[in-house]
């Protein structure tokens, strides 16, 4: 049984080391059933992605098994998209994601781990069309 | 439309369902037990299962994508979750422009539970068509 200290410094060795990249091409009909979801009728989204959708097309797995040990479950602290260019029903986007940052915040209801992940997604033109920030949480 | 600091966006209100958190899994490809599983959500301490918070970000996504139409291209989105949220209470997202600068102009955006509590809050940036 490893300690929490042994946890965050094994994860924290991964900080800035990219993970192996994802591919994926936007589909009429994922798009369309990841619109229905969320439950937004914009006819825009027939064939462009609504802000979220990147997260749904390449999921970068935030949840590293490795950071398990610590603490009884995940929560999602929150998510910053930065978009460059629009995504297009057809387009070819590659995910490239790393662990930016881990650290420990100890409050008034315990430990908490913070995992920082950021992932770029480029297009077939080899171009960047968003970028995201992602924190997950360990409690 | 001039924009002012100040400006609230049209509301938009979301009664999420257990039955669109399972369609949401799917969609996203999130299989975290948390979110339809009640009996796994309250073995890690939570009231049952809950909303997912890219699910909540899509709800403000939607709120700022609906007040902007074609008048303007978004920028950045960031959300921050402060609270959790379950199926079958009303969903309530707002925001405001914060910022006026020439074509650029920011928006703070948030969701309420029915107590009134901001369980997410973020921002966007958005660039105005001159």
């Amino acid at each position: 049984m490893s300690t929490t200290t042994s946890i965050v410094e094994r994860l924290r060795a991964r900080i800035g080391k990219g993970e192996p990249s994802t591919e994926a091409t936007v589909e009429a009909g994922h798009l369309k059933r990841f619109v229905e979801a969320i439950g937004d009728p914009n006819p825009r989204w027939k064939s462009e992605a609504p802000p979220t959708f990147l997260v749904a097309l390449v999921p970068v797995s935030m949840h590293l098994e490795e950071a398990e040990e610590y603490g009884k479950g995940w929560l999602n602290g929150g998510n910053r998209f930065e978009y460059i260019e629009p995504v297009k029903v057809g387009d070819r986007i590659t995910a490239t994601g790393k662990v930016a940052d881990v650290y420990e915040k100890t409050g008034g209801s315990g430990s908490l781990l913070f995992i920082i992940f950021e992932t770029d997604y480029v297009n077939q033109h080899g171009r960047t069309v968003a970028r995201l920030r992602g924190t997950a949480i360990r409690r | 439309m001039n924009l002012t600091v100040g400006q609230e966006l049209p509301e938009l209100v979301k009664h999420p369902t257990t039955r669109q958190l399972v369609q949401y899994a799917g969609a996203q490809g999130d299989f975290y037990e948390i979110h339809y599983d009640q009996a796994y959500a309250q073995s890690v301490a939570l009231p049952g299962v809950i909303l997912h918070g890219l699910l909540k970000a899509a709800f403000l996504g939607q709120l700022v994508t609906d007040w902007l139409g074609d008048r303007g291209n978004l920028k950045t989105f960031e959300v921050s979750y402060r609270g959790i949220d379950v199926p079958g209470r009303p969903y309530r997202c707002r925001g405001r422009v914060t910022k006026v600068d020439g074509d650029q102009v920011e928006l703070d955006v948030w969701g309420e539970d029915p107590d009134g509590q901001r369980t997410t809050i973020g921002s966007a940036i958005v660039e105005m068509k001159s």
